[in-house]
């Protein structure tokens, strides 16, 4: 691996248990330090298994996942700690007895080690996580009260809150109200420059696509069908609704 | 409370306290991470191995316990080896282990109606002996520590299992813990409570707690005192009413949950939401 490279895929394939059909085939992906990309494609195209392939949430049936040079299959605790990961769509359910710092300090974790118990000092990170996302107020209010988009940015402060080198964000701008929606992409732009962050996005919306993106896959039907620059992906994507139209014109 | 001066009845008053206790305890965990199926085909694993004792004249203490372990490796570490699905697991080991303890009643015909099969089915307060509470002590002692020392992952695993392994916990050994304890825990209250109706103790004290608390926390110490309020009453009502211990701890606790059911400011609300 290169020295830059900090993500690997090498003919990676992950079938979910239970099925036949791989969710994502024969995918070849290298992703450097500090870039900045946007995963799109319509859904249920394999957008979120190649998410929780790269962190190893999802074994891969075949291939190698390779992050921080280290294979993901024997390393994964160890690479996970460095990740921050929001995933898609998570809600709690009202009355869930657990409060949002609570969940934002359950990111320093894995940094504690076993049977270490958090001190001030993760409290703190918690709770800086917390102010930079703009939410210090809701530390103490229960999970279950928080709208969509409170608890969405909870996440966000939960995989900030790990100091990560690696951020995987799965639609992390659905929930959020139009003025999040406007105030947190800047927020993870200055965050991803300022800590020179290697940071995934997944979006099914291009139009949440960050100026200073530098690089556009997109997956359709499971495998990788467009692989570049934004300039090159946004009249394609604009011109065919479905990206599933893409496959064939790249690649 | 002239019933206290017996021996008999200061031992069954014991093993409700430290049995409620630790079945309130242990149950918060098996809700919160979603075994309950699991809990189930344990119970019922310990409940097929004490009635193989019976049958063998062997403690039935000593083959519940074997038969828990087995049913918590088959359904923990063995069926994720071969990638079956909990329900799937569960739903084959549950009637196999009942299968069983009614094969293991039925094998010695001089055993079939005695009452140590009733205490095993319906529980019994005079079968509970020193050693059971000793071994209740140290199990109660045990729990305590690991709860303590583990607090951490629990936590975290029971607020979402996939977002604890994602930040770095590997959750797989915690659960098989949880797994393995709620065997063990059942298999020493089996005495007490009986194996038709012990899983009940496991899942109405988390369950009645959990209606009102908004702090996991609040919700671990509060379910062990609920378990042995509800184990201590349900002693009372069957010297009161001359019924089996079993049979009357788990209506009490039943109606308990009933009432926090009713009472739900949690449940209130969801329905003004619906409404």
């Amino acid at each position: 691996m290169s020295e830059d490279a900090v993500i690997r895929l090498e003919d990676v394939s992950t079938v979910y248990e239970g099925e036949s059909r791989p969710a994502i085939k024969d995918i070849n992906l290298t992703v450097k330090r500090n870039e900045l990309v946007y995963i799109v494609g319509p859904n249920a195209s394999g957008k979120t298994t190649l998410i929780e392939t790269i962190n190893g949430l999802l074994p891969p049936f075949r291939g190698k996942v390779s992050v921080f040079g280290l294979d993901i299959k024997s390393n994964g605790q160890k690479i996970r700690c460095r990740i921050g990961y929001v995933p898609q769509d998570f809600m709690v359910k009202p009355g869930e007895p657990y409060n949002a710092l609570d969940v934002v300090l359950m990111g320093r974790y894995g940094h504690i080690g076993f049977l270490n118990r958090p001190d001030k000092k993760d409290k703190k990170k918690a709770l800086e996580a917390m102010k930079l996302i703009g939410i210090e107020e809701l530390a103490d209010r229960p999970m279950g009260k928080l709208s969509g988009g409170q608890q969405q940015k909870v996440m966000l402060a939960r995989a900030l809150a790990k100091n990560p080198k690696i951020l995987l964000l799965d639609e992390p701008f659905s929930n959020l109200d139009p003025d999040s929606r406007g105030q947190i992409p800047i927020l993870i732009t200055k965050l991803h420059e300022e800590k020179n962050l290697t940071t995934l996005i997944v979006t099914h919306d291009i139009h949440h696509m960050l100026d200073d993106c530098n690089r556009v896959i997109v997956v359709t039907d499971g495998r990788i069908t467009f692989d570049g620059t934004p300039e090159n992906a946004l009249p394609l994507i604009e011109n065919h609704p479905h990206t599933a139209t893409l496959e064939g014109h790249h690649h | 409370m002239i019933w206290l001066e017996y021996a008999i009845m200061q031992r069954a008053l014991i093993a409700c306290v430290l049995a409620g206790f630790l079945m309130g305890l242990i149950g918060v965990f098996v809700v919160r991470m979603r075994l309950s199926a699991i809990g189930y085909s344990m119970s019922h694993g310990a409940f097929a191995g004490a009635a193989l004792g019976v049958a063998t004249s062997i403690n039935p203490l000593a083959t519940g316990l074997a038969f828990a372990s087995a049913t918590a490796l088959l359904i923990g570490p063995i069926a994720d080896k071969a990638r079956l699905h909990a329900d799937t697991i569960t739903s084959i080991v549950f009637p196999l282990n009942m299968a069983l303890a009614f094969v293991f009643l039925t094998l010695v015909p001089e055993v079939g109606l005695s009452s140590q099969v009733a205490n095993i089915l319906w529980g019994s307060i005079i079968s509970m002996t020193n050693s059971d509470l000793v071994y209740l002590a140290t199990l109660f002692a045990a729990t305590l520590a690991t709860v303590y020392f583990v607090w951490k992952e629990l936590f975290a695993i029971m607020f979402n299992r996939k977002l604890a392994q994602a930040d770095g916990i590997n959750t797989k050994p915690f659960v098989y813990l949880i797994i393995f304890l709620a065997g063990v825990v059942i298999t020493f209250s089996l005495k007490l409570v009986g194996g038709l109706l012990i899983y009940a103790l496991i899942f109405n004290p988390a369950s009645t707690v959990l209606q009102f608390s908004e702090n996991m926390r609040k919700v671990v110490v509060a379910s062990p005192l609920v378990g042995m309020s509800t184990t201590v009453s349900g002693l009372i009502a069957s010297l009161f009413f001359d019924l089996p211990v079993g049979s009357c701890i788990v209506i009490v606790s039943t109606i308990v949950f009933a009432v926090a059911l009713l009472l739900s400011p949690k449940r209130r609300r969801k329905e003004e939401n619906n409404k």
